[in-house]
C-alpha cells in the first residue's frame, strides 16, 4: 500500500546523522593526543584518559552526581507514587493546580527556573550546600516520575485490588502484592528517567552549587569554558556509554515505547 | 476506607515540593517589582539588555521553526518506516539523554575556529581563513536546535501514533492524491502534536544558559547569558530576578496564544472523533 519516498528517507537520515555529529565526533576526540577532532585525522592517543583516570576532582565530582541521582530518584519516585496513587483515585479542590506545580518544571525555563531555586535556597541557607542542590533536583526530577507513574495508575483497574480484597487479603498485603507489581513499569521508568535527569543537570546546579563542590556536568561545563578541554572528550565519552547502557535497560525492563506514548 | 487526613498525608512530601517551587518564584518576582518596578523599568533602559532580549526570542523562534522543519519529516519518516522502527528511536532518544553540556561541547569540537569543520573546509580548499561558526548566532542556533529537535520528533511521532491509519486510506480511496491527503488530512490531524512540541521547544530555549555561554560566548548574549553574568560577576540577585521575570512574562505572551490555539484544534479533533 505504501509508496517508498527516497526524498523523504535521504532527507531523514541526514537529520538523524546531525543529531549523532557531535557525539560521534566527542568520541573520537577522546581518543586523540589534543582531545580534538579534526582533518587529517591526529595519531590514536589515550592521554585524554589518563588525564581523567589520574585527577582525583573528576571522580570526586562523579561521586557527588551518582550520589544526588541515586538518592534523588529514590525520593522523586516514593513521593510520586504517593501522590500519584491519591491524585488517580480522588478529586479535591486543588488538585488540577497542583499537578499542574508537579509538572512546572517541565516547561518552566531553565534559567528562571534556577534563579526561583537560588532564591528559595538563600532563604533558608541551604545556598552552596549538597543539600540546596538535592532538593532542587527533586522538584527537577519530579515531573519525570510522576507522568509514567501516573499513566500506570490510570491504567490500573481498581477492582483487582477490590477482588483480592473480598478474597481476604489484608490492605498493606494488597498493597504489596497487587498494586506495587502492577504499577512496577511506571516506577521502574520513573527510577531510570530521574536518575538521569539529574545526573545530566547543569543549569540550576551551576547556579546553586558555589565553590565548595561539583557536579560531574558542572565540572565539565567549567572545564570547556576555561579551554583546558583535554580530559573532557574521555569523560564524555564514558558519560555517552552510560547513556547507552541506560536505553539499553530502558528497553529491557519496560521498552521502549514509552519514549512515545502520550498519557 | 481512607480518611481524608490520611490522603492528604500522602499528599504532603509533594506539596512541600510544590510550595517550595511557588515560594521561589514568588520572590523572584517580589524581588523585581520592589522599589516600585524600578528594576524593570531600568531594564528598558540599558540598549545592550533590550538586545539581549530581542535575541533570546529571535533566536528561540528560528531554532523552534528549524526543529519543526527538521523534525516533522523525520518523525513521518520514523512513523511509516518498514523495519525495525525502535532502531530509529532510539538514535533520536540517544541525544536526548546525553547531557546538554557534553552535546554543546561536542559542538564547540566540530564548529571551532580549529574544529572539525573549518579543518575540512580548508583541507578541501573551499576557504583559506577559518570561518567564524562560533561564538555567534549560528552557533547558538545550530546547539538549540540539536538540543530540542528530539522533543519535537517524540511530540509529532506520539500524535501520528494515534492518528487511524483508515484516515488516510479513507481519503485515497476518495480519489484525494499523496499530497491532498498529506495536506488535509494527516497535517491537521498532527498539527497538536507540532504545537506542543514547538511550545516545549521554544520554552527550552529561552531558557537556555549552557548553550549560549558555549557556543554564543559573551558577545551574542542570550538573556540566560545575562542572567548568568549578572549572578556570577556582578553578584546581583535582584537584577537577575527582573530579567527572569522579563523572561517569563514575554515567553508567556507567545506561548499562551499558540496553547489556545492547540486546545482548540484538539477540541474539534476529538469532537468529530464522537
Amino acid at each position: 500500500m505504501r509508496q517508498s519516498k527516497p526524498l523523504l528517507a535521504a532527507f531523514s537520515w541526514l537529520v538523524l546523522a546531525f543529531l549523532a555529529l557531535p557525539i560521534v565526533v566527542v568520541v573520537i576526540a577522546s581518543f586523540s593526543p589534543t582531545g580534538n577532532m579534526r582533518v587529517p585525522l591526529e595519531p590514536f592517543s589515550l592521554s585524554g584518559y589518563r588525564a581523567f583516570l589520574s585527577d582525583g576532582k573528576w571522580w570526586e565530582a562523579i561521586a557527588v552526581s551518582a550520589a544526588l541521582g541515586a538518592c534523588g530518584a529514590l525520593i522523586s519516585t516514593i513521593v510520586a507514587t504517593l501522590a500519584a496513587l491519591v491524585n488517580a483515585r480522588y478529586d479535591y479542590p486543588g488538585k488540577a493546580l497542583l499537578e499542574a506545580g508537579i509538572l512546572a518544571p517541565l516547561v518552566f525555563p531553565h534559567a528562571a527556573l534556577a534563579l526561583a531555586l537560588y532564591g528559595v535556597a538563600l532563604q533558608i541557607d541551604l545556598l552552596g550546600t549538597v543539600w540546596g542542590v538535592f532538593l532542587a533536583h527533586l522538584i527537577i526530577t519530579l515531573p519525570f516520575a510522576y507522568r509514567p507513574i501516573s499513566a500506570a495508575m490510570h491504567k490500573f483497574d481498581r477492582s483487582m485490588e477490590e477482588a483480592a480484597m473480598s478474597l481476604g487479603a489484608a490492605g498493606p498485603y494488597v498493597f504489596r502484592r497487587v498494586t506495587v507489581p502492577v504499577l512496577r513499569p511506571g516506577i521502574v521508568t520513573a527510577l531510570l528517567f530521574s536518575f538521569i535527569i539529574s545526573f545530566d543537570e547543569a543549569t540550576v546546579t551551576m547556579f546553586l552549587k558555589g565553590p565548595e563542590f561539583n557536579t560531574l556536568p558542572v565540572l565539565i561545563f567549567a572545564e570547556v569554558q576555561e579551554g583546558s578541554a583535554l580530559a573532557v572528550p574521555a569523560i564524555s565519552t564514558v558519560l555517552i556509554a552510560l547513556t547507552f547502557l541506560f536505553i539499553w535497560l530502558v528497553e529491557r525492563t519496560v521498552g521502549l515505547q514509552v519514549f512515545v506514548d502520550k498519557d | 476506607m481512607q480518611t481524608r487526613v490520611q490522603r492528604f498525608s500522602l499528599l504532603l512530601p509533594v506539596i512541600v515540593l510544590v510550595g517550595v517551587l511557588a515560594w521561589g518564584v514568588a520572590s523572584i518576582v517580589g524581588l523585581s517589582l520592589q522599589d516600585r518596578a524600578a528594576l524593570l523599568a531600568g531594564f528598558f533602559q540599558r540598549a545592550d539588555y533590550v538586545d539581549a532580549l530581542l535575541r533570546t526570542h529571535a533566536l528561540s523562534i528560528a531554532a523552534t521553526l528549524l526543529c519543526i522543519a527538521l523534525g516533522y519529516p523525520l518523525a513521518c519518516y520514523i512513523h511509516q518506516y518498514q523495519g525495525n522502527r525502535n532502531r530509529l528511536i532510539v538514535l533520536v532518544i540517544t541525544p536526548w539523554l546525553v547531557s546538554i553540556v557534553v552535546r554543546s561541547f561536542g559542538w564547540v569540537v566540530v564548529l571551532g575556529p580549529r574544529g572539525l569543520l573549518n579543518s575540512l573546509l580548508i583541507a578541501v580548499g573551499a576557504t583559506d581563513a577559518p570561518l567564524r561558526m562560533m561564538f555567534n548566532s549560528t552557533g547558538i542556533v545550530v546547539g538549540l536546535v540539536h538540543l530540542f529537535l528530539p522533543f519535537m520528533v517524540l511530540s509529532v511521532l506520539a500524535v501520528l501514533s494515534q492518528i487511524d491509519r483508515a484516515m488516510g486510506e479513507a481519503a485515497a480511496s476518495l480519489g484525494a492524491g499523496r499530497l491532498a491527503a498529506f495536506m488535509r488530512v494527516t497535517l491537521p490531524l498532527s498539527m497538536p502534536g507540532i504545537l506542543s512540541g514547538a511550545m516545549l521547544v521554544y520554552l527550552s530555549c529561552m531558557g537556555s544558559v549552557v548553550t549560549p555561554l558555549l557556543l554564543g560566548g559573551l558577545s551574542e548574549k542570550m538573556l540566560g547569558t545575562q542572567i548568568y553574568v549578572e549572578m556570577f560577576t556582578a553578584f546581583d540577585f535582584p537584577k537577575s530576578s527582573s530579567m527572569a521575570v522579563l523572561l517569563v512574562a514575554s515567553s508567556l505572551a507567545v506561548v499562551v496564544p499558540l496553547l489556545w490555539y492547540e486546545r482548540r484544534v484538539s477540541r474539534r479533533q476529538s469532537i468529530a472523533k464522537v
